[in-house]
C-alpha cells in the first residue's frame, strides 16, 4: 500500500523548553486505521497537529503523499489546497472548532472554500446531515447544541470536503455510550469507503474495535512500539510500564479483590 | 451505515499532485494580532513558571526579589550622573549573568524599550530650542533669531551638551530600571512574586484575584490559540477583511460566553469548598539565612552605590 503520511525524526519543544515529543518515526499507509495511544500529556495532540502541519516540529521531517511538508510550503496556496483539502482535522474540543453562525453554514465553509460550487456545497451539506442524522439541527447555532451534536457537526464539516485523511483528536472523549458506538460504525463505515483513519486516544476498547494498527507513545514522549491492535493489547507489560491499565481493587458482593484493570481489556479475575 | 455514506465521499480526487503558485497566503491583522497575543501570553507564563531554579538570584526568596526591586529603582531615579548608572547597569547585568539567564535575548527587548522610551521620548529636548545650552553640534543657522509669543527660536539651531547628557541620562535609567525588572520577573515563577506582595499589606482578597485572573488569562490564551489552529487547519484561501472581522468577532462572543460560564463554575467550586466572604491563604514561610545574607548583601550594594 501507499505511503500517505510519513515521520522522519520528529522532535518538538514547548517554548524551546518542555518536550513534547522525542525522535517520533512512523509511516501511515493509505486507507490504513491508524491509532495513536498513550497516557495524558504523552504528545498525542502534538503528533496530530504536527500531522496537520498546525505546528511546525523542532526538528526532523514531515512527508504527506512523498512531499515534504513545510512552514514555507504551506503558504502557497497552491500546495494549501492540496494539502488541506486532502487532511481533515477533528479537534477533541468541539467549541473551538466551530466558529461559523449555523450548523449549516458549519457545513457549507470547507466545500466553499475549496472552491466547489454552492449548488453541490449544499448537497454535501444536506447529504452530511441526513447521515449524521441532524437534518433539524440545520439552522441552529452551534452553541446551542449538546456535547454529542457539536461532535457530530464537527466531524460532519470536516467530512464535507472529503478528506482522504482523517486525524481525529480523542474522538470519543465525553460522549455517551450510544453516541460512541455511532461514532465507531461511522469512522469503519468512512474506513472502508477509503477514507485513511489516524486517532489519538487512550481509550483500549476503541482501538480493540477499530482494529487498527497501534502506535503507543510512552511518558518520555518517545514511540515506544508500533504493532497490530492483537499484538499491543496483548501486551500488558508495555501497557503498564506506559501507564495506560493499572493493577485496582474492586469488589463483586462481599468479595474484594486486585487485578490488572484497563477499564476493558485486562478484566480478568484470577481469584 | 455503510449504505448511509454519500456518494461524494466515495469519489477520490483525480491527481495526486499539486502546482506551486509561487504566491504565498497572507494571514489578516486581526487574526494574526489575536494570535500573536495569545502566544505571547503563553510564553510569558511559561517562563514564569518554569524560572530556572539554577541560578544564584534563582534562589533567593521572592520578597527581598521585591525589596531589591524597589530598592534599586529608586536608586536609578536618585543617581544624576552617567558614571553611577553605567556602573549601576554593569552590576545588574552580572547578576543576570551569575543567573544564567539568556543575558542576550533579554537585552535585546530591554534595548529596544530603552530606545524608545528614553531616547526617542527625550530626542527633541536635544536641541536648542527647548533647552538652553552649550550647542556641539549645529544643525541649521537663520538669518536672525525669532520670537514668537513665549516661544523664542535661536539664530543657531543645533544638539547642546545640557540636551544631551538628559537624554542620556534618560535612557539609561529606564535600561536599568527595565534590567532590574526583569531580572525578577525572569527569576521568580509569577505566583511567588504575587505571594511576596504580602510584605507590603496587600489584601488576601486582592491576592487571590490577581492569581485568578493570571490563571484564566492562560487558560483563555490556550483557547485562542486553538480556535486559530482550528481555523488553520480548514483554511484553503485567503481570508477577505470582512471574512476575518466577522469570524474575530463570534470568537469573541464566544470567549465572552465562556468566560461567563467558567466564572460561574469557578465560583460554585469556591463555594462549595467553604468559601463565605473573606479569603485566607497560606501564610508565607520563613526567610532562610542565606535570603537574609542575599538581602543585606544587596542592601549594602545599594548603599555603595548611592553614596558613588
Amino acid at each position: 500500500m501507499e505511503k500517505i503520511i510519513c515521520l522522519e525524526n520528529i522532535n518538538y519543544h514547548y517554548h524551546d523548553a518542555i518536550s513534547a515529543l522525542t525522535d517520533i518515526s512512523l509511516e501511515i499507509k493509505r486507507g490504513e486505521r491508524f491509532a495513536i495511544i498513550g497516557a495524558n500529556g504523552t504528545g498525542k495532540t502534538t503528533l496530530l497537529q504536527i500531522m496537520n502541519g498546525l505546528i511546525s516540529p523542532s526538528s526532523g521531517k514531515l512527508f504527506f503523499k512523498g512531499d515534504e511538508v513545510l512552514k514555507q510550503t504551506l503558504k502557497d496556496k497552491g500546495f494549501l489546497r492540496f494539502f488541506r483539502g486532502r487532511v481533515g482535522y477533528v479537534f477533541q474540543d468541539s467549541d473551538v472548532q466551530l466558529f461559523c453562525p449555523t450548523v449549516l453554514d458549519e457545513l457549507l465553509y470547507g466545500p466553499l472554500q475549496l472552491g466547489i460550487d454552492e449548488t453541490e456545497a449544499m448537497d454535501r451539506a444536506f447529504e452530511m446531515m441526513k447521515m449524521l442524522n441532524i437534518e433539524h439541527l440545520k439552522e441552529r447555532p452551534t452553541y446551542m447544541l449538546s456535547g454529542g451534536e457539536k461532535k457530530k457537526v464537527a466531524i460532519g464539516s470536516v467530512l464535507t470536503m472529503n478528506p482522504e485523511v482523517l486525524l481525529l483528536d480523542e474522538p470519543t472523549n465525553g460522549l455517551d455510550p450510544k453516541m460512541q458506538c455511532f461514532l465507531v460504525e461511522l469512522m469503519l463505515a468512512l474506513n472502508e469507503a477509503g477514507k485513511t483513519l489516524v486517532i489519538a486516544t487512550h481509550d483500549l476498547s476503541l482501538v480493540d474495535e477499530l482494529q487498527a494498527t497501534v502506535g503507543v507513545l510512552s511518558e518520555e514522549h518517545r514511540m515506544e512500539k508500533i504493532g497490530s491492535a492483537i499484538d499491543i493489547l496483548k501486551d500488558e507489560e508495555l501497557l503498564l510500564r506506559v501507564n495506560l491499565i493499572h493493577e485496582h481493587i474492586h469488589r463483586h458482593g462481599d468479595m474484594a479483590h486486585r487485578h490488572i484493570h484497563s477499564h476493558y481489556l485486562f478484566h480478568r479475575h484470577e481469584r | 451505515m455503510r449504505d448511509q455514506i454519500p456518494p461524494f465521499l466515495l469519489h477520490r480526487p483525480s491527481s495526486d499532485s499539486f502546482r506551486l503558485e509561487g504566491r504565498n497566503l497572507r494571514t489578516p491583522f486581526l487574526e494574526k494580532g489575536m494570535d500573536r497575543l495569545a502566544e505571547m501570553i503563553k510564553t510569558a507564563y511559561s517562563q514564569w513558571e518554569f524560572a530556572s531554579r539554577e541560578g544564584v538570584f534563582q534562589k533567593i526568596d521572592a520578597r527581598i526579589k521585591v525589596l531589591f526591586l524597589i530598592f534599586f529603582v529608586v536608586i536609578v531615579s536618585l543617581k544624576k550622573n552617567i558614571g553611577s548608572e553605567g556602573l549601576i547597569g554593569i552590576f545588574v547585568f552580572s547578576l543576570m549573568l551569575i543567573s544564567r539567564l539568556n543575558v542576550f535575548h533579554l537585552y535585546k527587548r530591554i534595548l529596544l524599550l530603552g530606545l524608545i522610551f528614553g531616547s526617542l521620548v527625550a530626542l527633541p529636548s536635544i536641541l536648542n530650542l527647548f533647552g538652553e545650552g552649550e550647542v556641539l553640534f549645529t544643525l541649521l543657522r537663520l538669518s536672525t533669531p525669532y520670537e514668537i509669543w513665549i516661544y523664542s527660536i535661536p539664530q543657531e539651531i543645533g544638539i547642546t551638551k545640557e540636551g544631551l547628557y538628559g537624554m542620556v541620562m534618560l535612557t539609561l535609567r529606564v535600561i536599568n530600571s527595565l534590567s532590574i525588572t526583569f531580572l525578577l520577573l525572569y527569576t521568580t515563577p509569577f505566583p511567588e512574586i504575587i505571594k511576596a506582595l504580602k510584605v507590603f499589606r496587600v489584601p488576601d482578597t486582592f491576592l487571590i484575584i490577581i492569581t485568578l485572573t493570571y490563571k484564566y488569562l492562560f487558560l483563555f490564551a490556550k483557547t485562542v490559540e486553538d480556535m486559530h489552529l482550528a481555523k488553520k487547519s480548514r483554511l484553503l484561501r485567503e481570508m477577505r477583511h470582512r471574512e476575518t472581522r466577522r469570524w474575530v468577532a463570534g470568537r469573541v462572543a464566544f470567549i465572552f460566553r465562556k468566560t461567563r460560564l467558567r466564572a460561574e463554575e469557578v465560583y460554585k467550586a469556591m463555594l462549595c469548598r467553604g468559601f463565605s466572604d473573606t479569603i485566607t491563604i497560606r501564610q508565607t514561610a520563613k526567610l532562610r539565612q542565606c535570603d537574609w545574607v542575599a538581602g543585606i548583601s544587596l542592601f549594602l550594594i545599594g548603599c555603595l552605590l548611592l553614596w558613588i
